[in-house]
């Protein structure tokens, strides 16, 4: 499942190469640079020496959407900033998978007002909720490794058209 | 901290003045009266004004007037209040006359409303919790305790048969 | 073709068409292209949105948009109690949560009209020059690596680590930490808490001179901001600019030292300026007062008083647990306290400290009730924004990016 059965259909011939193609997008998944409040910091943290991101591969944040295919969505998305997350989700190229990180970005969080959208799965669909306000780098690394865990499986819920 | 209101009419001339004898504005902010008891002079303006070389601070009302309320803009006394009055347009709905560009600032630009407005609800989204069965996720190394439906699942959802391996 | 372009109305018509176009028109006879930057940017420093009228690489004319992070928090707080809109208030500058806390807890004890302990007094102003610390690290972090140091990133958030560990030891959390209330701080410093303290103190000098050593005589990094976005102080005063931008342009203005507060009457430390306004000259006031934190911080460890952390009034605090069981009055103080909160009397109070980025304020009114009724938080990025526009006008976008790293906005705070 995964990997190349996807676009070939699934048979004994690509059981194994789902196994390669799923190994090699789990170790070098590319984040999608889409910080935008207190979650961010963390999320810089977690690149920083002491919670070395670069050990699974993904210390490279790229700036451009169509490079990218993991968005991890760190902090609260108001409404003026909900076609924008939109749009560059629509612009990260197939596979793609989401991460929520924190409360405003699972749920709304601690702000449940006229301001923010209440959970960013309103507007992407999202693979991996990681509570906390923020979360501690820790955390995300956990919420990445089941990530990376998804991955190996084969399922992925953020790149089906919807 | 010296506290005086000022009338709308008045406002310009006295920041001018103000300002000539060396007063900094700290901050603008809106303030919607309804419920202290002004309903009459609802909306206003709070200035808190900063002198650095006496060290010291003050604080001027000013009333907005008319419908929509309005009040005279004092960015081209101090341009910082630029910002500071495009705010208070935008969550109060206070029309500053002589403004360069009043248009909204923090919301988007089609919002209809101003939600710092006491009339203005918080927006709180009811929060609906349904009843789910309960389910044991398992963690490496966890006993599993009887639970109600005797599902067991993986952090990823996928469920555990008896004898996998974790 | 258009001719001339105004860039409000440029902006509402592309958006009209439902197109985020990068280049948002060009005119061949101009030569000027309005570009947008942002608001998914790496340089922008979160989620800040400029409208840029361009002549090749050169910046004629910049529009910031805001409010892509507007969360309603002024609203929010109304629907607190007056201890928990501490919680909210703390996320709005999240680099510097701990003085949004601080803020806010001084306007409601005007009001309150009560007194912070010595004690509570001395916790606070260390944990804030700690925050200052730890927010400093994160400026020098990101403004070496918009000009290319990649490794001042790493160095600033190692140190930060030390700090957020401290953080943790006492408040519970690493950011956000809702722990400097009205009345006081909320628990106790922990047993042992002198050694992190004092490990910090002894080893971010060193720390810091490294950092000079990386940057301060680069010939790269004083090319790329010497000269670079001068903001003169008249600018300065008139566009409202305060903290350590403000500092380097000239105007000797520090809360601390003019109009102190807490247990900043009773530390001695320095206040640096400069004169030249550019980039290069806000970070060496940054780097200085860097420095000066620590120093703050040293003195106060020296001179940490004993005693109650918080302000015991039974109005305010509820009674120690072992009350409960003997004092009617003391379950349903508790009870009252718990459920309701405390009320405040009616009044409206104004308090500014100074923040990492300059003089952020708490205006607070109150009807006499269990919440705020208006919770204002005068941001110093949301003012200090406005001089963005003057200062890269003239120069290159390169230039720009200099002037954003150096003006250091937190857009939680901008747009709160």
């Amino acid at each position: 499942m995964g990997g190349v059965s996807d676009v070939v259909g699934a048979n004994f011939l690509t059981a194994q190469l789902d196994k390669l193609v799923n190994w090699a997008r789990r170790s070098s998944l590319w984040p999608a640079t889409f910080g935008l409040a207190c979650c961010a910091i963390e999320m810089m943290s977690s690149t920083m020496p002491r919670h070395d991101l670069a050990r699974f591969g993904m210390e490279a944040f790229r700036a451009s959407p169509r490079q990218a295919d993991l968005m991890i969505v760190a902090g609260r998305v108001s409404q003026k900033m909900a076609p924008v997350l939109r749009q560059i989700y629509d612009q990260m190229t197939e596979p793609k998978w989401v991460i929520s990180m924190g409360a405003c970005a699972s749920t709304g969080g601690v702000f449940n007002n006229y301001a923010l959208v209440q959970g960013v799965d309103q507007i992407v669909p999202v693979d991996i909720y990681v509570p906390g306000c923020p979360p501690r780098p820790e955390m995300l690394i956990d919420g990445i490794m089941l990530l990376h865990e998804k991955i190996r499986r084969g399922e992925y819920t953020a790149g089906r058209a919807s | 901290m010296a506290g005086s209101s000022v009338q709308a009419g008045r406002w310009i001339e006295r920041a001018r003045a103000l300002k000539s004898e060396g007063w900094w504005p700290a901050d603008l902010c809106g303030l919607d009266k309804l419920r202290i008891g002004r309903a009459d002079e609802r909306f206003g303006i709070v200035v808190q004004l900063l002198h650095h070389e006496r060290k010291q601070r003050q604080t001027i009302h000013v009333t907005a007037e008319g419908d929509p309320p309005t009040i005279p803009s004092v960015s081209e006394v101090w341009p910082t209040a630029n910002f500071m009055e495009r705010e208070a347009y935008d969550m109060f709905g206070i029309v500053f006359e002589g403004h360069p560009n009043l248009t909204r600032i923090l919301m988007p630009d089609e919002w209809e409303g101003h939600p710092l407005r006491k009339d203005y609800g918080v927006g709180k989204v009811a929060v609906e919790f349904v009843e789910q069965p309960l389910l044991q996720i398992e963690a490496p190394g966890q006993a599993p305790d009887a639970i109600e439906s005797g599902v067991r699942v993986d952090r990823l959802g996928q469920v555990v048969e008896e004898g996998d391996a974790p | 073709m258009s001719t001339a372009v105004n860039p409000s109305e440029l902006v509402r018509e592309v958006e009209a068409r439902g197109q985020g176009a990068f280049v948002e028109s060009f005119d061949p006879a101009d030569e000027l292209m309005v570009i947008n930057m942002g608001p998914v940017h790496p340089s922008t420093h979160g989620v800040l949105r400029l409208l840029l009228e361009l002549d090749g690489e050169r910046v004629t004319k910049c529009l910031p948009i805001i409010g892509y992070l507007h969360t309603g928090m002024e609203k929010e707080c109304e629907d607190q109690n007056w201890r928990g809109a501490v919680t909210i208030v703390t996320r709005m500058d999240y680099l510097a949560p701990l003085f949004n806390e601080q803020a806010y807890s001084l306007a409601v004890e005007q009001l309150l009209g009560i007194e912070v302990p010595p004690r509570g007094k001395y916790i606070r102003t260390m944990l804030a020059e700690l925050n200052r610390l730890s927010s400093h690290l994160v400026w020098f972090g990101t403004q070496g690596l918009d000009m290319g140091a990649m490794s001042a990133m790493f160095y600033g958030f190692r140190e930060r680590e030390m700090i957020l560990d401290f953080y943790e030891m006492v408040t519970g959390l690493r950011m956000n930490h809702g722990y400097i209330i009205p009345g006081g701080v909320w628990e106790d410093l922990p047993s042992g808490w002198e050694r992190p303290v004092r490990a910090i103190v002894e080893s971010m000098p060193g720390r810091i001179d490294e950092y000079e050593q990386l940057l301060s005589s680069n010939p790269i990094f004083l090319e790329r901001t010497s000269g670079v976005g001068v903001m003169s102080r008249s600018d300065a005063l008139a566009l409202g600019a305060s903290g350590p931008i403000a500092r380097a342009s000239g105007c000797d203005w520090d809360l601390r030292r003019d109009m102190p507060y807490e247990a900043y009457g009773e530390v001695s430390f320095d206040v640096p300026t400069d004169t030249k306004g550019d980039v290069y000259a806000r970070y060496r006031v940054r780097v200085a007062e860097m420095r000066e934190s620590v120093k703050i911080i040293e003195q106060l460890l020296g001179k940490m008083p004993k005693g109650d952390f918080k302000n015991m009034d039974p109005k305010l605090t509820p009674p120690p647990r072992d009350e409960l069981n003997r004092s009617m009055e003391a379950v349903i103080h508790h009870f009252k306290l718990v459920t309701q909160g405390y009320t405040v009397p009616t009044g409206e109070a104004y308090v500014a400290v100074e923040s990492p980025r300059g003089e952020l304020g708490a205006y607070v009114v109150s009807d006499g009730g269990t919440s705020p009724y208006r919770c204002h938080v005068r941001d110093p990025s949301f003012v200090n924004l406005q001089t963005l526009a003057p200062m890269v006008i003239g120069g290159l976008i390169a230039d720009l990016v200099a002037c954003i790293a150096s003006v250091d906005p937190i857009m939680g705070g901008v747009d709160r």
